[in-house]
């Protein structure tokens, strides 16, 4: 059991993590873009919010898959 | 409520000598929003400013410099000051602000100009200081050159080298330097000099000894700034005095000369104007009246046309398109700059704001969902409420404020937790306020009949029928948003295209949800995979019809954009997931407050509560930002993608704003 547990919580860190990290790539790119739209023109604000957190549904898979395997493990 | 307002396009034609009294009249009734009459009309021009214009421009000129001169700005709670009492006294006024401020500006403007000055002399003096001689001696010389500036190295030894005749002074830091060479060796010297870093300073055309320069200069700056506070005093005084006057003054000018050059967005000929204007249909019997009233039947006006819903994408250019009023009655329309936002709804859409305002909130309650911390958010939301007067601060204060009395509703009932720790006693062992303030606080109130419960599920221990609950949500709220997205489309093109382009997914997300839960039995409850089942017969025909709606639509993207409905239904989880992270991160601190450094007892309980204090304020800055955020986010993407398009031209009607003014 403590060996199924140590990797369900590496998987589960593993899960967060990564998908942490291809969000992060993803934002860094839109986010540049989106401020640099706005500062051409401030009524963006809406679309570039909208834009920029877009590939933040990333994480969210992630997170979802980690609390998934947690549960199996408690 | 949730269509913008029935717009009819107007004509308006008079001759000139009533253009005065009718742009009055359009300002009065503030619901006409003008549009810019096209340059190239045959027949027509553009018309011509009223006379006030002139006049009133150069006063507003006048006036706005001797404002900058003051320093008047803008001001609050002041009290606004009768128009005819403004128009009686305005030209002697400005008459006299001019004459009292504009000495004092002068000469202050005279004493700031020679500061400057003397600033310059004493730069260049300041460096002669050092060296002991008058600054005659450095000049009138025939056969001597004199070379004077800052030097990097000490050039003096390498002088001594190659030149026969010289003399070097010093200051004491070695860093300033004046060179007294013979003519005939002076590119010698200056060579050696740029090799040691020389930057010359040009001996100032002044006589004496440099230090007592330097006193003087001083001295007169001292007493020049003394004159300068003197001088500001003054003009401080002033301003208090007449800023009221001023601000109205100014006001009152621009309204004047806003409304003089109206007529630059309106049709002329000779003897005639001529107006186009979008007004409100329930606005345009009171219109007419009005007009009927002021001027009987010397201006004609007409419905050009009554602007359809339907259809309008694309017949129309830009300059004809029909503004867009939204009315929401109070508190919905403190939300429509969230809309706003994004974009102004077109004319022809449903405008999204009231069903931001119900679903934001919940989703804020439930991310957060912490008494502890709605009730800050709720007396901040309050106070910003009562104190913001810009969009952006007033639209933060809305969404703390109904945000925050959803977390207290939320974290009272549903999870029951204060500052990350439960009312009632946990199975889990965990420190709850019941064992903190050693009281028995109930997991259920009794109210007769009704049991209210303190605390149904705890976000970390409850995660699955947490997360489960989340995509239920999601699934409402797209299922909402279909259902707009249908309505839309039906105003605009009919019911038969929305069908294929709504109907189509609803049926996918009824479908598509339907199987889901015939398949979680399955899979989670190990029951055995019955074909026969209800929710398995209806998901599976559901969805096919909507593949085969989508697919007739809008062709095979369907299918492809199918993953994507999965992905929106999944990104609710995060509803749960926030409140989770909330909910670790309080118990952290809470562990580490009291159970770790608090039986201490002593100064460690106060450590203690600092700890306490500091990581909890931490979580309510992080809840604003990610429950704030995450919240909108799920609108405007999850939400609005599935039937808001945005773009429609605001309704800006001719109307007058008057802060310290008033009319009688």
């Amino acid at each position: 059991m403590a060996i199924e547990a140590g990797l369900i919580a590496l998987g589960a860190g593993l899960a967060v993590g990564l998908a942490g990290l291809g969000a992060g790539l993803a934002e860094k790119d839109v986010g540049t873009a989106a401020v640099g739209a706005m500062a051409e023109n401030e009524k963006l604000f809406g679309k570039g919010l909208v834009l920029m957190v877009i590939p933040e549904t990333i994480i969210i898979f992630g997170l979802v898959m980690a609390i998934l395997l947690w549960t199996k493990m408690v | 409520m949730l269509l913008p307002e029935q717009m009819v396009r107007v004509l308006v034609v008079g001759s000139k000598d009533l253009l005065e009294r009718t742009v009055d009249l359009l300002y009065e009734l503030e619901c006409v929003h003008l549009i810019d009459f096209p340059a190239d009309e045959e027949g027509f021009t553009l018309g011509s400013p009223l006379p006030a214009a002139s006049d009133a421009s150069q006063k507003l000129l006048r006036l706005r410099a001797m404002q900058k001169d003051l320093g008047i700005e803008e001001m609050k709670g002041i009290e606004p000051i009768r128009i005819d009492v403004l128009t009686r006294e305005l030209d002697q006024m400005i008459e006299s602000l001019h004459q009292e401020i504009s000495d004092v500006v002068e000469s202050k403007k005279k004493i700031e100009l020679r500061l400057s000055e003397l600033e310059q002399e004493r730069k260049n003096i300041e460096p002669f200081v050092g060296l002991p001689l008058e600054l005659d001696l450095y000049r009138g010389y025939k056969s001597l050159d004199v070379f004077t500036g800052y030097v990097k190295l000490d050039p003096e030894g390498v002088l001594r080298e190659s030149i026969e005749k010289f003399e070097l002074f010093m200051s004491k830091d070695g860093k300033f330097i004046a060179l007294f060479v013979a003519k005939e060796e002076s590119e010698e010297a200056q060579r050696i000099l740029v090799q040691h870093g020389f930057s010359e300073v040009p001996v100032p055309l002044k006589s004496g000894k440099p230090d007592r320069i330097l006193e003087s200069i001083v001295a007169e700056e001292e007493t020049l700034r003394k004159s300068i506070a003197d001088l500001s005093e003054k003009l401080e005084k002033l301003r208090e005095k007449h800023a009221t006057f001023a601000l109205a003054a100014e006001e009152h000018l621009n309204i004047i000369v806003q409304k003089a050059e109206t007529p630059l967005r309106l049709g002329a000929s000779v003897h005639s104007f001529i107006i186009e204007a979008w007004v409100p249909e329930r606005n345009f019997e009171q219109l007419k009246k009005a007009f009927d009233e002021n001027f009987g039947e010397r201006i004609y006006i007409e419905v050009l046309e009554r602007r359809e819903r339907k259809g309008v994408d694309g017949h129309h250019e830009e300059e004809d398109e029909a503004p867009v009023k939204i009315e929401n009655p109070k508190p919905f329309n403190l939300f429509e700059y969230l809309v706003e936002l994004i974009s102004t709804p077109k004319y022809n859409e449903l405008d999204p704001t009231p069903l931001i305002s119900i679903f934001f909130p919940i989703f804020f309650g439930l991310m957060v969902g912490d008494v502890g911390y709605g009730i800050p958010f709720v007396i901040l939301g309050y106070l910003g409420l009562k104190k913001c007067t810009s969009n952006e601060w007033r639209t933060i204060a809305t969404m703390l404020f109904f945000g925050g009395i959803f977390t207290i509703i939320f974290g009272l009932f549903m999870f029951g937790e204060a500052f990350g720790l439960h009312f009632a006693s946990s199975s889990h062992g965990e420190i709850t306020w019941s064992s903190l303030l050693g009281i028995e606080i109930p997991h259920h109130i009794e109210l007769g009949a009704l049991s209210i419960p303190l605390g149904l599920y705890s976000k970390l221990h409850d995660v699955k029928i947490l997360l489960y609950i989340s995509v239920w949500i999601g699934i409402i709220h797209l299922f909402v948003g279909y259902v707009l997205g249908f309505i839309n489309v039906t105003i605009r093109h009919g019911l038969k295209h929305a069908v294929f382009e709504k109907l189509c997914w609803l049926l996918i997300l009824i479908g598509a949800v339907m199987l889901g839960l015939a398949l979680l039995d399955v899979l989670v409850l190990s029951k055995p995979l019955v074909m026969t089942d209800v929710r398995m017969v209806g998901g599976l025909v559901a969805l096919v019809i909507g593949i085969i709606l989508g697919f007739k639509g809008e062709g095979a993207s369907v299918v492809l954009e199918l993953p994507g409905l999965v992905s929106n239904i999944m990104s609710y989880s995060r509803l749960a997931a926030i409140g989770m992270s909330k909910a670790g991160m309080a118990l952290a601190f809470n562990m580490i407050a009291i159970e770790m450094i608090a039986p201490g007892g002593g100064v460690m309980i106060a450590v203690a509560f600092a700890i306490f204090a500091v990581g909890h304020m931490m979580i309510f800055i992080l809840a604003v930002i990610s429950a704030g955020l995450h919240g909108i986010r799920l609108q405007y993407v999850e939400f609005f993608t599935k039937f808001y398009e945005g773009g429609g031209l605001k309704f800006n009607p001719l109307r007058i704003r008057r802060k310290y003014t008033m009319e009688v």
